[in-house]
């Protein structure tokens, strides 16, 4: 902006301080780009990275190893941090954020980055007199939730996880890596009944019993009780501590009482910016882009660095993400490409229940539109990257990606003029024709480079002696 | 020395790669005027290759009297366009007086000179002396720039100093892990895979980081296959997973290194699923990598072209070093980052100052002290020196423009093939005022210069290397020139003497240049002071710094301290940008290229080998079965393959050994470097040779 002359720096206020906001503000700082940036975080600690709080549960992580940035670097690079502050209004008339502490700050552009908030599901006696949930009761979505979570687990014998997403056999894992006998219960009938399709499944809830985690499906649980949690189908499952894990819902709240057009996010347009007011913006989990929501990482950093294009001048636009939900949890092998029980197309699809393996592509014009690879992520580098390119393939391309590579053949199977010898360039036929190792060493060189192929000449050899190939070679 | 005429033998080393194997050459039993060349022996002594040698050792005395061998210079007639022999005094006249003629037109920096890592320290040396002080140009630099620029720049930045390895090669065999990052190592120095064999034998594991399933690979413990071009966020996942797992060697860390602290904070983005997303490597083989370099009490990481040639190289190679770092392998016994260094002089070629920024003892041009120092070995005032000039691309980008150079010396290098976007570089050569290649065979290069120098080759000469240990190695004649053939230093005399500085600027016994040469590198980072030829035969080489006679010179760096100003190697924090040239619809693979065995760089001296032309006759474009199926292709079928820059035909052979999202085709040929991608390296100026995006369709 220019006033009489002078470039004037507009006021940038991110409202969050997650993972989508920590990016931005990377970005905006790497472009060095022409805005006093205020940040503030309603947490009281600086940004980390979620995506590592059920490894860092699981004891698979270093709690110290996932912080994204220490406060100095904000002051570094002149952005002003408020931590432990909460955004209480948000007036568009005269472009102010309300604090929690009274205060205010004023922008010329805001974002909203304020992630989402675990549902609680429709449980009796989760929540205590005051309205919130009980002390044996545990959402995990922050670092203060991974943190209460783990003193509770410390001393718990056992756990009931509600949900079978993504969420819950992280954590139900990582509870039971701890050493907490934990159970899940899961309302629908299979699962992360999300992504996954009824064999599937199966072969995934397998894997998760012979883990040692119970598991009952199509199974609401109903009330929590001295007994433990009372499920509708009757059981009653002892238990020391309950984790919900039942999805999130955008925390979209802030907007809305602005007067924002929000449905269940709020609703930007390709440039992340909201429908109704071009100085305000929207990234992550609370943003809606084109009907969706996403909730994964993945697409809220592409709408960062596309939005910190936009903030810049640039002419850049988010056209959505393809997503690949990979489940972090010790002994379970998940990935899931895009949506493969609802995306049309041709399935070419491998099971394996025996060997815990299962695995799908949805194909849809030669191209990888969806898929899921359970128990044998052998080949997984390969097909996202197909599926990130969007790789038109071949006919017989997708099933072959699904099956394994098959072993190689014996040395003494090898073809004559198949190369033993690399460095010297010598083939199986001449090292048959040699009567013993030094005749293969002073007449062909073999083994005289690196010295790797010694073990498959001598057993060339010795193959020769026992079949007499000698002598038929000697005639020739 | 021995003798050449009867069946005595000479200790020297291989004409080719960076190990600079010793080998023994015996002069034929026969009399005089015998047309029988020299025979290969082993040299089992030799400490770096202990005897071994590949084929292209065993079959370089083929070189040696080889029908194409230039023996006369030759010189492009006016009238016909054709080149035709000369003698040498009209030659040098032609070249000197061009020289002159550009400088005077143009200014001194319309005269250039293109140098190779090929050539010996001595040659290297006085060719920058010939180009500071006789022509006055900044317009100097090799293809070094190509090879291990990047790698060069990292080791400054992170350790204060750049020596290819910092130990010698036979201390691979006694580590506990060795991780090869874009090396195919049992391929391009099959010599060096026997400390592999060594290593496997004692039961270590052996990591392989690389695109293609190479016989490198597949003798490895574990193999990460990953995307080219994403080298440096598989090492951050790497360290992602040291920390997450606890094997970060804080004390190391803490005592021996700065910068730690950014890293940590920047690898916390990096777990291994997100790794698994932009790599192509599977999640749970980067922890099981993290485990191994955790675990092991000593580890090496080297890296090689695969990492390096790209135009986020130096990031790179940062990355992995950053990896040896955090787990406190560096600066001990058999542990350190190292890297495998391609050129037979690649170390020696870039520390005595055919660099554009660089003067004799791996000297920056731009340091005032250095200046004064080498200004008095040359007896000049030191504001006379040029300041730094292009580096080898951007010179030949720059050939015949208004503010480039018009009249270009070649010595030991072939740019048309192994140069990056190379019929962009053959336009340029053209649209030259003046073109002189000094080699010895009429290389393609060769063939479109005005004036062609006949020069001696390996063993009809003698001169010092300094191979990828940074061991100093004395390269001894083994025969007789044919007639007609002049040394470089020869062709370099006497064009400073027709220039002007008169005779004694470049002197012709390598001995005595040598000598210079070390009193000139006197006191740099790579001082060769102490070394001389006696020592070099007595000792089997000498390692640099070696600053006195009696100094021992230095096998193991970095013991006590890196070669920073506060003795500390530096982390660096530097972020993931990825290929300069993803893949789209309309080139929808990767194309990654790379050495064969058979070959040796742009292949003039190798594909005039009879056995190894043989061996490999042409170039070829290496597919999975899949993507030749989905594309229509059999083995051996010729298939264009194009780029954004050009296209070329070639038979395809199909490996299950290579990604399904990647051809590959190596460069020892015209073609492949039609193909790659220009764009380079903010900081070593090192093209992106390994990763462009490609079409293959049946030709």
């Amino acid at each position: 902006m220019t006033v009489r002359g002078r470039t004037v720096r507009e006021r940038l206020v991110v409202v969050g301080n997650g993972m989508a906001a920590t990016r931005l503000v990377e970005d905006l700082v790497r472009r060095e780009a022409p805005y006093d940036i205020t940040v503030i975080g309603d947490e009281p600690h600086p940004a980390y990275n979620r995506i590592l709080l059920s490894a860092v549960l699981e004891e698979a992580h270093r709690p110290e190893d996932i912080w994204l940035h220490e406060p100095r670097w904000y002051d570094d690079h002149g952005v002003r941090l408020l931590l432990g502050q909460r955004a209480v209004r948000v007036d568009r008339e005269r472009r102010r954020v309300g604090l929690s502490d009274g205060g205010g700050c004023e922008y010329d552009r805001l974002v909203f980055a304020t992630g989402a908030r675990p549902v609680l599901p429709p449980i009796r006696g989760i929540v205590d007199e005051f309205g919130g949930l009980r002390p044996d009761v545990h959402a995990f979505r922050s670092y203060a939730d991974y943190g209460r979570l783990r003193e509770a687990a410390s001393t718990a014998r056992r756990a009931v996880v509600v949900g079978g997403g993504l969420l819950g056999l992280q954590v139900g894992r990582a509870l039971s890596v701890v050493g907490v006998d934990t159970e899940i219960v899961e309302v629908g009938p299979m699962l992360m009944a999300r992504q996954l399709g009824g064999s599937a499944a199966r072969v995934l809830e397998r894997q998760v019993r012979r883990l040692g985690t119970e598991v009952y499906t199509g199974a609401r649980a109903a009330r929590l009780t001295a007994d433990g949690m009372l499920l509708d189908n009757g059981y009653a499952l002892t238990t020391d501590l309950v984790v919900l894990a039942c999805g999130s819902r955008p925390a979209s709240r802030l907007a809305e009482r602005a007067g924002l057009f929000v449905r269940r996010g709020v609703v930007v347009d390709d440039r992340l910016t909201s429908i109704i007011d071009d100085r305000v913006h929207a990234i992550g989990d609370c943003a809606e882009h084109r009907a969706r929501i996403h909730g994964f990482v993945g697409p809220a950093w592409e709408q960062a660095t596309t939005l910190a294009r936009v903030l810049c001048g640039e002419d850049a636009g988010y056209s959505g993400s393809r997503i690949v939900a990979r489940l972090r949890a010790n002994g379970l092998d998940v990935a899931v490409l895009g949506e493969p029980e609802t995306t049309d197309g041709e399935v070419v699809e491998v099971a394996n229940p025996l060997a815990g393996t299962y695995r799908k592509l949805v194909v849809k014009d030669g191209v990888v539109a969806a898929g899921v690879l359970l128990g044998d992520l052998s080949r997984i580098g390969v097909i996202t990257q197909h599926y990130d390119r969007q790789t038109a393939l071949g006919a017989a391309e997708p099933g072959g990606l699904l099956l394994g590579d098959s072993a190689a053949a014996p040395v003494t199977e090898l073809p004559d003029d198949a190369q033993v010898c690399v460095c010297a360039g010598v083939s199986a036929g001449r090292i048959r024709r040699c009567r013993d190792v030094s005749e293969a060493v002073a007449t062909t060189r073999a083994t005289t480079g690196c010295g790797s192929c010694a073990g498959s000449v001598a057993q060339l050899v010795d193959a020769g002696a026992n079949d007499g190939s000698h002598n038929a070679a000697a005639a020739v | 020395m021995a003798d050449t005429t009867t069946g005595s033998t000479v200790d020297t080393h291989c004409p080719y790669c960076s190990l600079q194997c010793g080998m023994r050459l015996r002069a034929p039993e026969s009399r005089r005027g015998s047309r029988r060349g020299p025979e290969v022996e082993t040299w089992p002594e030799f400490p770096t290759n202990r005897g071994g040698l590949c084929r292209k050792g065993w079959s370089s005395v083929e070189l040696l009297g080889h029908r194409e061998r230039l023996t006369t210079p030759l010189a492009r007639d006016p009238d016909t366009g054709e080149l035709a022999p000369t003698d040498w005094d009209d030659a040098l006249d032609r070249v000197a007086t061009a020289l002159r003629t550009t400088q005077e037109t143009h200014g001194r920096d319309a005269v250039g000179l293109f140098g190779g890592g090929g050539l010996t320290n001595e040659k290297a040396y006085a060719l920058g002396k010939f180009a500071r002080v006789a022509l006055r140009t900044s317009a100097i630099d090799y293809n070094g720039r190509w090879c291990m620029s990047s790698a060069a720049t990292a080791g400054q930045l992170a350790f204060g100093l750049d020596r290819g390895l910092p130990f010698p090669l036979a201390d691979l065999a006694e580590t506990n892990l060795l991780v090869l990052v874009g090396s195919n190592l049992s391929e391009t120095m099959p010599p060096a895979a026997r400390h592999l064999t060594t290593l496997l034998d004692r039961g270590r594991p052996l990591i392989v980081i690389d695109p293609r399933r190479t016989p490198t690979a597949e003798r490895a413990t574990l193999h990460l296959q990953l995307v080219p071009g994403t080298d440096l966020a598989l090492a951050h996942g790497i360290v992602h997973s040291l920390l997450a797992q606890g094997y970060v060697d804080q004390d190391f860390v803490e005592r021996r290194t700065t910068g730690f602290d950014d890293v940590r904070r920047l690898v916390a983005s990096y777990w291994p699923e997100h790794v698994e997303r932009i790599t192509g490597v599977a999640a749970p083989d980067i922890t099981r990598a993290a485990r191994m370099i955790g675990e092991a009490s000593t580890a090496m990481v080297l890296t090689a072209r695969g990492a390096e040639q790209h135009a986020t190289g130096t990031d790179n190679v940062l990355a992995w070093i950053n990896v040896a770092l955090a787990a406190g392998h560096a600066g001990r016994t058999y542990a350190g980052y190292g890297c495998l260094t391609g050129q037979g002089n690649g170390q020696g070629g870039r520390e005595h100052g055919q660099k554009a920024d660089q003067l004799p003892g791996y000297r920056r041009i731009d340091d005032e002290d250095a200046r004064r120092h080498v200004a008095a070995v040359w007896g000049v005032d030191p504001d006379t020196i040029p300041g730094p000039g292009r580096s080898a691309y951007e010179m030949l980008d720059a050939l015949g423009t208004d503010d480039g150079v018009r009249s270009l010396l070649v010595f030991g290098s072939n740019p048309i093939v192994s140069a990056p976007n190379a019929s962009h570089v053959a336009e340029r050569l053209d649209a030259l005022d003046f073109l002189c290649v000094a080699d010895f065979v009429l290389s393609e290069t060769a063939a479109r210069a005005d004036v062609v120098l006949p020069v001696t080759q390996w063993a009809e000469e003698t001169g010092t290397l300094t191979n990828l240990e940074g061991r100093v190695i004395l390269r001894r004649k083994a025969v007789d020139p044919p007639a007609g053939v002049r040394s470089d230093l020869d062709v370099l005399a006497a064009l400073s003497e027709r220039l002007g500085p008169g005779g004694g600027l470049i002197g012709t016994d390598p001995e005595e240049v040598f000598a210079e040469l070390g009193r000139a590198s006197a006191g740099g980072p790579a001082d060769y002071s102490g070394v001389d030829y006696d020592r070099i035969t007595r000792e089997q080489g000498v390692f640099w710094p070696c600053p006195a006679p009696d100094h021992p010179g230095t096998p193991r760096l970095f013991l006590d301290r890196f070669a920073t100003p506060d003795g500390r190697a530096r982390f660096h924090a530097v972020d993931h940008r990825g290929p300069a040239e993803p893949p789209c619809a309309d080139y929808p693979l990767h194309l990654t290229t790379g050495r064969i065995l058979a070959h040796y760089q742009s292949g003039a001296q190798t594909r005039r080998v009879r056995e190894l032309a043989e061996a490999a006759p042409e170039k070829f474009v290496e597919l999975h079965p899949m993507t030749a199926e989905r594309l229509d292709i059999y083995d051996t079928q010729r298939v264009r393959i194009t780029t954004r820059r050009a296209a070329t035909i070639a038979p395809a052979r199909l490996s299950p050994h290579v990604r399904p999202d990647t051809v590959f085709m190596p460069f020892h040929w015209v073609g492949a470097n039609l193909l790659t991608n220009d764009a380079l390296d903010p900081r070593s100026r090192m093209p992106e040779f390994k990763v462009c995006a490609a079409r293959v369709e049946p030709a």
